[in-house]
Order: C-alpha cells, then structure tokens, then sequence
C-alpha cells in the first residue's frame, strides 16, 4: 500500500492563492510579451544554452549507439558499402558534367532577362539531434544555431529534396518545421508545365496536399513538383514531392490531390541550410529580428492564401532586393 | 526546520530533473502520443507532499523549463503548471489519505485541467492541436501514478 507521509499538514493555506496568482500573472505576462511583442528572443535565448547539456545528454546514449554499431561493421559491409558509394559516385559525376553545362546556360538565360532569383549558393550541413520535441506538431532539432548564422525562415534541405524550414533559432541549436505540419505551406511548381500552386502540410509524416488545384488543371499522377521560388523563402527549383493521386468530382470545384515529399521527412539525420544568393533573401531574415509568429511559407498573389495559414509577411513584396550586408548585423 | 528543508530541496531537483529528460527522449512515433508528462506528475507529488520546500516555484520553473525545451510560448506550460500544482496543494490533505485508486482518478482530473489549459493556449496562440491524441497522455500519466509515487516515496524515504 502506497501511501504519503503526513510529514507536512501545517502549509501556508493563506499564502497558497496569493503565490498562484502572482505565478500565473507572471506566465501571462510572460506569454503576452513572447507572443505579442516578440522581445524575449535575448531571454529565450540564454535559457535555452542551459537546456543544451540536457538535449545532449539525452542525444548522446543514441548517438553513441549509432557510433558503436558503425565501428563494429565488418570487412564485408564495408566494401559492399564502398562498391555501392563508388558505383552511385559515378552516376552523380555524369549527371553533374550536364548540370555544370546546364547552370551556366540558366544563368545566361536568367541574366538575358535580368533575373535575380537564383539557386541557394551557400550551405551548411547540420545533424538532427535525437530528441523529441512535440508528439503533435512535425518539429525537430538540429544541431546548429545562431552562431552558426541560421536565421528564421531559412530553407532546410535534406538529401532527397525540401525538408522544411527553420522556426527558432537558439544559440546552439534551432528548431526545424517540416513541410508536412499541419501549419506550413510552401509555394510550389509542377515541373511538367510550370503550374504554380501552395503544397500544404498535413501534419502526417510523408503525406502533402494541394487545396487549391481545380478540377480543370493540368495535373497528373507521378508529376514532380519543385519549389517555386515565390515569397523568397526557398531556393528555385528544389524538388519538393512527387504527386501521389489525383481525384477530381466533378461535383466539386476542386480537386483532391495527394503528394509524397520527396525528402526522407522521418529518416533524414542530416540536414542542410541553404542561404539564398545576396540581394534575394528574404525580408526579415536578420537573426533576432525576424518578425516570424507562425513558420508559415507566404503565398504569394498568385495562389490563393491559406486561411489559417496567415503570415507578417503576406504583404510584403515576395522577394524584396536588400543591400549586400544589410541582413547581417 | 530549516535544515530540514534544505536536506529534501535536493531530490527534489534531482528527480524533476530527470523528468525533465523523460519528456524529450525520443520514442517510436507508435508511442509518442501515450508518453505522459513525467515532469508534471513529479510537481504533482512534491506538492502534495511537501508543498513547503518547493511549492508553486517548483511548478513555476519546472513549467518554465518545459517551454524552453519544447519551444512553445514562454509561459505556457508555467501557467498550466502553476494553476493545477495550487489545486493539487489545495486538495493535498485530502489526497493523502486517498487509496491508491481515487489519487490515480484525482491525478487524472488534474492533468486532464493541466492538459485543456494547454490546449486552450495552444488554440489562443494561433497553433492549435486538435488531434484526439493529446488527452491520451493525461490517462497513461494517471496509470503510472502508483509507480511514480513508489518510486519517489523511496528516494525521499528517510
């Protein structure tokens, strides 16, 4: 039988409501300030240097583990594993000896119509940290911060395609949004013929939608859909998913489509920050001084908004030239 | 009287500590939505036992750590935290005395109260989680109950 010890029955009944109104007026406030005016970003961010050690902490045993079993492989795996490296090496080469033809001929093209938008250009990579941040909402953690220079709203890549895209930035670690929560939206292109639309999250894992297709569009099972560039948050031409299925009643003025991301949203370990070329990021992009309530990708005026999806940055111009430098502090 | 509350201000931090780690360990997706809110029930305890030592600051700052490390609006967690440890300081004399089945049940209401604040923050703050999945976790917390109580019955055991 379990019972408590009635070691303490003389509690400060008196002082119990005035403390519990005093603390929850304490975490209104602090809720009104973070989320209304947005200037607890100093504070958040030293407390979150103390929450380091215990993310580590709790990272570490599974990434020792993960260390342990890639030492003790043998011989055999190993040249399996090299064979099949070598093998997918060479692929990549010939595809590349195309693609450098390829990126200089755009780049002509693009400078022929005097257009900016170009590819991201610098990189970093950066591991997820094996710790689990909400059961609900599609987040993850990776390893790189404010120091390393990512900012909020930074497009997040993974081997496959478009992850997502940061949502906080700590000194040491930031949070990443996956393009499947229920609340991110990003503007995409069929890159079959150029239809531009808004790829919505679903909040399940490996599942994206498309609401805003009509059921006249030109959209077919298989088609690959790329980034589009619009509302300057992500890189052009990134693939994004393949479209999975198609449903078109003719009852209703939309059609129902089902796309697959083409990123390893649940398997990926590392990651990569992409910044965009100078003079195409996006407004507000400066660490700490990002006004971005809700990560959600801004539709632009080609594609109707999402309700929910309501963005600070939905009246801006989508790609707003800024100065070289004038972003960094 | 002092010396008294010194000697158990350090299990108490100890064991929030460790929960504190529990509610970020990752688990299969399978059986993310059952894990209960290890750190909650700790305040819970510590309230009902000893609301003296640590009392509504505990619930406060383990509240506050909890926003830090799932990055959710700084005072969300605090204020759900500090609001049902005060009622659970409240009800703590009653509850003592309780057989292990009715606190189970209380313990349930309470993180049932703790989780509908959360929920309501959620929806006031423009992300809601409506998923039936999240008032799972007040029933897997209330089942482990017994085994939170043993347990931390033992470390603060003299």
């Amino acid at each position: 039988m379990v019972a408590f010890r009635s070691s303490d029955t003389s509690g400060r009944s008196s002082g119990l409501l005035a403390r519990c109104i005093l603390f929850s007026l304490l975490a209104l406030g602090l809720m009104i300030l973070d989320k209304r005016y947005e200037n607890l970003g100093h504070i958040r961010r030293m407390l979150s240097v103390i929450a380091y050690p215990i993310e580590v902490a709790v990272a570490s045993p599974f990434q020792g583990w993960a260390w342990l079993r890639e030492s003790v492989t043998t011989r055999e795996t190993l040249r399996a594993d090299k064979l099949k490296l070598e093998d997918e090496l060479r692929a990549a080469r010939i595809r590349l000896q195309r693609l450098d033809a390829l990126e200089a001929e755009t780049r002509r093209l693009r400078a022929l119509r005097d257009n900016t938008v170009g590819v991201g250009s610098r990189f970093l990579v950066g591991n997820i940290m094996d710790v689990d941040l909400d059961a609900f909402r599609a987040r993850v953690l990776v390893d790189k911060g404010a120091r390393d220079g990512v900012y909020v709203g930074q497009a997040v890549l993974d081997a496959g395609g478009v992850f997502g895209q940061v949502s906080r930035v700590d000194q040491l670690t930031s949070e990443v949004i996956l393009i499947s929560d229920a609340t991110h939206a990003i503007p995409v292109q069929d890159n079959r013929n150029g239809l531009r639309t808004v790829a919505v999250g679903t909040g399940e894992v490996g599942h994206l939608k498309l609401p805003y297709i009509s059921t006249a569009a030109d959209i077919l099972k298989g088609d690959l859909l790329v980034t589009s560039g619009l509302g300057g948050r992500f890189p052009v031409g990134y693939p994004v998913g393949t479209v999975q299925s198609v449903k078109r009643d003719p009852a209703q003025s939309l059609a129902e489509v089902e796309v697959t991301p083409a990123a390893a949203l649940d398997r990926s370990r590392e990651l990569m920050f992409v910044w965009l070329p100078t003079g195409t990021q996006a407004p507000g992009a400066a660490p700490g001084s990002a006004p971005v309530a809700a990560p959600t990708t801004a539709p632009t005026a080609a594609v109707p908004t999402a309700a929910p999806a309501a963005h600070p940055d939905a009246n801006k111009p989508p790609v707003a030239p800024t100065p070289p430098g004038a972003t960094k502090k | 009287m002092m010396r008294d509350e010194r000697i158990s201000r350090l299990p108490m931090a100890l064991s929030a500590l460790v929960a504190l780690t529990f509610a970020i360990v990752p688990l299969p997706s399978v059986l993310d939505a059952f894990r209960p809110d290890f750190l909650v029930l700790v305040v819970f305890y510590w309230s009902i036992q000893s609301p003296r030592t640590g009392g509504l600051t505990l619930a406060f700052v383990a509240g506050l750590a909890l926003d830090v490390i799932k990055g959710v609006v700084l005072g969300q967690h605090a204020l759900a935290l500090t609001l049902m440890a005060a009622w659970a300081t409240q009800l703590r004399l009653r509850i003592r005395v309780f057989s292990i089945l009715s606190q189970s049940l209380t313990i349930f209401a309470l993180l049932t109260g703790y989780q509908f604040i959360l929920f309501w923050i959620d929806g006031a703050t423009g992300n809601p989680v409506t998923y039936f999945g999240r008032w799972l976790a007040p029933v897997t917390g209330a089942l482990i109950w017994p085994l939170v109580v043993s347990g931390l019955g033992r470390i603060h055991g003299k």
